[in-house]
């Protein structure tokens, strides 16, 4: 009995998720010590909620990634939500309601199409969404035209700003999507498919499973977080403008990585992704502190991810 | 009786032309789309028909060819990297810096090339020796690389030889000529044991391994190549421009992965032929010519990119499962 209770700490003490906080409270104490102003309430919760719009369309990811796929237009469909809800702002609806769930409709149509190239065009992932984000580059370029766009939504304005409980918006709607995701990816029959199909789609076919409309649902997810992700970014922002999703394109990819899902798919869980956000942001603010110019930033950024790899995304050993 | 053996098999010449029509059989169309294109654009545009027009065609072409290669040896040894299009540029701010230098053309051609080959080893080693996946190493690669070239040269400027900058973006085709050059030294490493294994490498590594064929050495030499090659493409654009900018690259990423995929070169590793990735660089390459002679703004450019990128690759998909 309490061999098994030892045995079930010590599966928990080594799974990546659990790592992985470990990692972002060993890094947070370490800042606090080296940096007065770091480890202060207001400052951690601020990098929690800055992390909370990568942990959405990182959340998204974490569903396509785990499926065996991979989400390319992520960034661009965060901007397409960005950029495209002020433009669908109606006077006829005061709360702005319409808006977010217009455009919500849209990303998750967008996301929907990118599952159609890949299950029924047979596309490859990283193809299909590739071009799907030139080609929302150049939708972008016509409707906003190259200039920022502010939005006069209370909802969106709302959701940037307020604190209920002492809790930023954005930050509880992280909270609501998390369990949501959890529950989908470890508790319904969907989210074991999800993993059948990444670890071997040939078999999942066979066992019956309908492939193709799986596909759909996983990209139509992505797309509809991305989109969450946008109208948040644009709320914290106070405005749209292309290119605003770019960072969290390699940001969402990388959360995924180092919270431990296997980029091959298959295996993973957004236990881990949650964390992997923070850590991103984390090494963010930590890279803003050392006030280096942008080219030592950069590589300041990459190696950590890359050192951070080298603890966690090793792959089996041929044979 | 050895004889008759040897009269019942096919000679070895026969046999090589054999294999290279069945590799030729999937990028048939291709050649086909290639050479429909370069007829219209030819139409649109007879200017190509001159010396200098060919050249400067194939100029547009050259780097892009360079990154389609790049990223295609990769493929083949079943890998990808995210940092091509940092590597170019890093390539581009070095040779903007080193030519002007007591080095000469000389000195900073070695020098960006042996950074591609350094950087593109390390990648490598990284990958195969620590087993890590290869696209996410690429993608904290390009953060890395990417912030070196800003080091190296923080706002666009330096400068290359006029004399460099005529001779490779002037009126006679030099760009198509080391491009043929570079293709002839593909089909010789090829030829060579380390080349012989890295379609096996990228194929079935586990196979391969189990046969004797040195996978880690052929797939870190693949990423050796790929550096390299991106490099000389970051060179080739310098000299285009005159000088050098830290961000010129960023496009060719994407490009090249486009290019490679059109061309036929599998995700998976060991499918597909670099006269394919070639092919598919050259249908993008003309594709954004033709569209800018018909008149096409930007904004459709883009539109139409994705469209056909999407098309090349699902029709052979789709003609696939119908037949």
């Amino acid at each position: 009995m309490s061999a098994t209770a030892a045995l079930r700490v010590k599966s928990i003490v080594t799974s990546r998720p659990f790592l992985t906080v470990l990692v972002v409270a060993i890094v947070w104490i370490g800042a606090s010590f080296a940096s007065r102003g770091f480890g202060a309430y207001g400052h951690l919760r601020y990098i929690v909620e800055l992390a909370a719009v990568i942990g959405l369309v990182a959340a998204g990811q974490t569903f396509v990634v785990i499926a065996g796929g991979i989400d390319l237009s992520v960034g661009a469909i965060v901007t397409v939500s960005a950029v495209g809800l002020p433009l669908l702002s109606m006077d006829a609806d005061p709360t702005g309601v319409s808006a977010i769930v217009i455009i919500l409709a849209c990303t998750t149509a967008i996301g929907f199409v990118n599952g159609v190239g890949v299950a029924w065009l047979r596309v490859h992932p990283m193809i299909m969404t590739l071009a799907m984000a030139t080609f929302l580059q150049g939708l972008l370029i016509i409707i906003a035209g190259g200039s920022a766009v502010s939005a006069h939504n209370p909802l969106v304005a709302w959701l940037g700003n307020a604190r209920p409980l002492g809790i930023p918006a954005g930050i509880w709607m992280w909270l609501v999507v998390s369990v949501g995701a959890l529950y989908i990816l470890h508790a319904t029959p969907f989210g074991a498919r999800l993993f059948a199909l990444g670890a071997n789609p040939v078999a999942t076919q066979l066992s019956g499973v309908d492939v193709p409309a799986t596909t759909m649902a996983v990209y139509a997810i992505s797309g509809l977080l991305s989109g969450l992700a946008g109208v948040l970014a644009l709320g914290m922002n106070g405005q749209g403008y292309v290119g605003i999703g770019d960072p969290y394109l390699l940001a969402s990819i990388a959360a995924v990585v180092l919270g431990g899902t296997s980029i091959l798919g298959g295996s993973g869980t957004y236990a881990g992704t949650i964390p992997g956000a923070v850590l991103l942001v984390t090494i963010t603010a930590l890279i803003t502190v050392v006030n280096a110019s942008p080219g030592w930033r950069s590589i300041l950024f990459g190696s950590l991810i890359l050192i951070l790899l080298l603890l966690s995304g090793r792959e089996a050993a041929r044979r | 009786m050895s004889e008759a053996i040897s009269s019942a098999r096919p000679s070895g010449a026969a046999l090589y032309w054999a294999v290279q029509l069945r590799r030729n059989r999937g990028v048939r169309v291709l050649f086909g789309v290639d050479a429909l294109l370069l007829i219209a654009y030819a139409f649109l545009f007879p200017g190509l028909l001159t010396l200098s027009g060919f050249a400067k065609f194939t100029q547009s072409w050259f780097p892009l060819a360079l990154v389609a290669m790049s990223q295609a040896v990769l493929m083949l040894a079943g890998g990808i990297s995210l940092a091509i299009g940092a590597s170019v540029s890093l390539g581009a701010v070095i040779a903007a810096t080193t030519m002007a230098g007591p080095f000469g053309v000389v000195g900073g051609t070695a020098v960006v090339v042996l950074s591609g080959l350094v950087i593109g080893a390390a990648t490598g080693g990284i990958v195969v020796k620590l087993r890590l996946p290869a696209i996410v190493v690429t993608l904290a690669g390009s953060f890395i690389i990417g912030g070196a070239a800003l080091l190296v040269l923080p706002r666009p400027g330096g400068a290359i030889p006029a004399w460099l900058s005529d001779l490779l973006a002037g009126n006679l085709p030099v760009a198509f000529g080391l491009l043929v050059v570079i293709a002839l030294l593909w089909k010789l490493y090829l030829a060579t044991p380390l080349g012989l294994s890295l379609y096996a490498a990228g194929e079935n590594p586990v196979g391969a391994f189990r046969s004797g064929v040195s996978v880690d050495a052929a797939r870190i030499a693949a990423f050796a190549i790929s550096g390299v090659l991106a490099a000389l493409a970051g060179l080739f654009v310098a000299a285009q421009t005159g000088s050098g900018d830290p961000l010129i690259g960023q496009a060719f990423t994407l490009n090249s992965i486009a290019a490679a995929v059109l061309g036929g070169i599998g995700f998976l590793g060991g499918r597909g032929t670099m006269r394919g990735a070639l092919a598919g660089s050259l249908l993008l390459s003309v594709m954004i010519n033709v569209m800018f002679f018909l008149g096409f703004t930007p904004v459709a450019q883009y539109i139409a990119q994705g469209l056909i990128i999407i098309g090349a690759v699902a029709i052979p998909q789709i003609r696939e499962r119908l037949a």
